[in-house]
């Protein structure tokens, strides 16, 4: 526990110190992050990697994050068009609803949030792992038997935690409007049908679909970066662990929003 | 474990989920009771909230700073971009805007990221207490865990969610407002526009503070306190506990909202 | 006097099996027995910080399993505990660990507190820590901290969970040491769990016995030292040839 502030007159050049402190932190870990990008694209473009352990990851880590990401989809869905119902009546079009409710999930909330979620569960797991390995120099015995832990143990879980979130965010989608449609007719009123219909009426396509897709893969990569990163960095034995999970949360969370808003900047 | 037949199992699964669930609600329920009590009847502890405040505070304000302005430069864009395949007319993007942002959003996204720091930061302390015996420490001095580590946070919490979704919704419409600018062409006079904004909004959001900055601290506590296992115990408990305040988070907000929308039609 | 009637735990497998066990006043009973045996699990049922499945402890005519933790929370005015990892407050600096169940326990003036921790600090030795941070002690020093917040509300009932655990012979013996001159000293009954045997059964009174979750020996340190139990003699005397 840190103790108190010395004294509040220094108070806001300390923060002034923290936050350049910050920055460099940034800095130097983006540039770690893009480090272990370059390993991971090279071994992956000569399909150097365990296939054993991409299958294995790929199982825990979806079944793992299943019953999170089903509960988060149907309150997000649920969520969305109670928001949005004010607005939609606003304007006078029942019909609407289901375009209101749908382009925020589709687009931002679905991929959002189910990374976030997702980020919680099995990026901080993954880091724990990760971090458990190294401080038990089982990394380094990996080495030893002249077996590349990236090939070995970062590509495979870097590729099921983009699987796993571009395949959660498709479901987490499907779920959300679902929850949406029923929290529609149950709160509003309006027809599962409308909001179906509203859903199809031209205005959303495949494209805002698409969009959120998209989001999610980079998402995935983002947080499978941050989080082999901060696992294989560990240092100080077990709360260096904690710390290396703290700051892989935070970090994925961090990456997630600024990604995010260039994604959308971009795609349009 | 039996399984008779292939429905059996299943039933069996989920019976014996449920009832796990169920006994794990009963006790978080506890939990907040007792936390509850001790707010009301506790030992004052000078100087042990507070500190929790600065703790709080210290740590997301950085964090949550960047978040909400990237946040609000995301919003107005998507909004601006949709709002313009059904409308010609802008001007009214910074009222829905500034309605969304006061009655959920910045309550809820700044929770959502607290859920992340604050939760495992009070799990991953109290579960090393409880591995280190600490916590029968406690109780073997008259100090009741609950007492002595959970009131301070959670009222700190509950003040510091507020102060921060207020300082983070602000930065957010500065943000907003310079993407309305720089992409829309909408000026600040006319982003600024709170002809929407109800006193019905503001309690809504008003209320989600409370909520979520009750919630994080004792979810996260009852994660922390239910630590075992040794130090990977501490690792498991702060994931559980980010998780669920997180979740916790997510269905208050639809309670709290759905419960504002059937009230204030 | 501490009276344990048939007390069983089990979690998932059994970790206390049908103990039953009298501890008389004044007494300074040594708890001994291989590793994972139950020894800090009956320790723990004594001071209610466990509930145990079946059986009762009654300290001092008052059935302690049947308290609430309201109750019990001023029932432990009478008891104080060392804990085998020290459980000192990182939080805290020494002295305001020592001083910290003073504080939850009793309505004493800031400057009777100090002395009463000066006092204590210096009966272990550590008269000038009481500014340190535990982070920075050594083993010996925590353990001694320890000793000084189990003792400082002089409390009838002391309990010390490997006192000497991690500790070099020199600084072991002179734990021993001080904790049999304090329990002379103020007449507490005292309940020691120790796998440094040869020390502990210097100290001791009378001697338990623990095997598996089940209480193989209770008796004077005498009757353990002389008796044939193959158990007892065996661990008693750190054979490596028996049924252990």
């Amino acid at each position: 526990m840190a103790p108190p502030p010395a004294s509040t007159a220094s108070a806001p050049f300390a923060s002034l110190a923290a936050a350049r402190e910050s920055l460099y932190g940034v800095a130097e870990t983006v540039g770690k992050m893009g480090l272990i990008a370059h390993q991971i694209g090279v071994r992956f473009a000569r399909l150097d990697f365990d296939g054993e352990e991409l299958k294995r990851n790929m199982y825990k880590m979806g079944v793992k994050s299943l019953p999170i990401v089903v509960v988060t989809a149907l309150f997000t869905g649920a969520i969305m068009v109670v928001q949005a119902a004010p607005i939609v009546q606003r304007y006078g079009a029942q019909q609407l609803l289901g375009w209101g409710a749908g382009f925020g999930t589709l687009r931002e909330i679905g991929p959002l949030l189910t990374a976030l979620m997702i980020s919680g569960r099995v990026g901080a797991n993954n880091t724990a792992e990760l971090g458990t390995m190294t401080v038990t120099e089982q990394v380094d015995a990996l080495r030893a038997l002249a077996i590349d832990p990236i090939a070995f143990l970062v590509v495979p879980r870097f590729i099921a935690m983009v699987a796993t979130l571009f395949l959660s965010t498709l479901y987490a989608d499907a779920l959300a409007l679902f929850g949406a449609a029923y929290a529609g007719q149950f709160l509003l009123g309006v027809e599962a049908a409308t909001f179906y219909n509203g859903l199809t009426s031209g205005l959303l396509g495949i494209g805002d679909v698409a969009n959120g897709l998209v989001k999610s893969v980079i998402f995935g990569g983002a947080m499978g970066l941050s989080s082999c990163h901060f696992g294989l960095a560990v240092t100080g034995g077990a709360p260096g662990v904690g710390r290396a999970v703290n700051a892989t949360v935070v970090t994925s969370a961090a990456c997630i929003f600024v990604v995010d808003y260039f994604v959308s900047f971009l795609l349009e | 474990m039996t399984t008779d037949s292939a429905t059996g199992g299943l039933a069996a699964i989920v019976g014996r989920r449920a009832i796990v669930l169920f006994s794990t609600g009963r006790e978080l329920y506890s939990v907040l009771v007792r936390t509850l009590y001790y707010v009301w009847r506790g030992r004052a502890e000078p100087g042990a909230t507070a500190r929790q405040m600065y703790e709080i505070g210290n740590r997301s304000l950085f964090f949550l700073t960047v978040v909400m302005g990237f946040i609000g430069m995301i919003l107005v864009l998507q909004a601006g971009l949709q709002t313009q395949r059904v409308l010609p007319d802008l001007s009214m993007l910074g009222a829905s805007y500034l309605e969304l942002l006061v009655r959920d959003l910045a309550a809820s996204i700044v929770a959502l990221m607290l859920a992340t720091r604050v939760g495992a930061g009070i799990a991953a302390e109290i579960g090393s207490m409880v591995v280190t015996e600490q916590i029968d420490a406690l109780r073997m001095c008259a100090a009741d865990p609950i007492d002595y580590l959970v009131k301070p946070r959670f009222l700190a919490s509950i003040v510091m969610t507020t102060v921060l979704t207020i300082w983070s919704g602000g930065v957010s419409i500065l943000t907003g407002m310079l993407t309305a600018e720089v992409v829309f062409s909408v000026p600040p006079r006319t982003f600024w526009n709170l002809s929407l904004v109800h006193a019905s909004d503001l309690a809504t959001g008003l209320t989600k503070c409370f909520a979520y900055g009750a919630a994080i601290p004792v979810v996260s506590a009852f994660c922390g306190l239910s630590t075992f296992g040794g130090s990977e115990g501490v690792g498991s408990a702060t994931t559980r506990a980010v998780v669920n305040s997180s979740l916790s988070v997510i269905i208050l907000n639809f309670l709290i909202s759905s419960t504002a929308y059937l009230l204030f039609q | 006097m501490i009276q344990i009637q048939r007390l069983s735990k089990s979690f998932g497998h059994p970790v206390l099996h049908d103990v039953t066990l009298s501890i008389p006043t004044g007494c300074l009973y040594g708890l001994i027995g291989p590793g994972a045996s139950g020894k800090s699990v009956l320790l723990k049922m004594i001071t209610a910080l466990m509930r145990p499945d079946t059986g009762s402890v009654v300290v001092d005519g008052q059935n302690v399993q049947a308290m609430t933790e309201l109750e019990l929370a001023s029932f432990r005015l009478k008891f104080g505990m060392l804990f085998q990892n020290n459980a000192l407050f990182d939080a805290m600096t020494v002295a305001e660990n020592v001083a910290f169940p003073l504080h939850r326990l009793f309505d004493l003036d800031e400057a009777e507190i100090r002395r009463r921790v000066e006092e204590r600090l210096a009966a272990v030795s550590l008269a000038g820590f009481a500014e340190r941070t535990p982070v920075g002690l050594s083993g010996g020093q925590k353990k001694r901290v320890g000793v000084a917040r189990a003792t400082v509300t002089r409390a009838p009932i002391i309990f010390y969970d490997e006192p000497a655990a991690g500790l070099d012979p020199v600084t072991s013996q002179k734990i021993f040491d001080l904790l049999r001159a304090e329990q002379q000293r103020a007449k507490t009954t005292v309940i020691m769990v120790s796998s440094d045997i040869e020390r502990l059964l210097t100290v001791t009174d009378r001697v338990g016995m623990m095997y598996r979750g089940s209480l193989v020996f209770d008796g004077t340190t005498d009757e353990a030292l002389t008796s044939t139990d193959p158990y007892v003699k065996q661990f008693v005397h750190g054979l490596a040839e028996g049924p252990l």
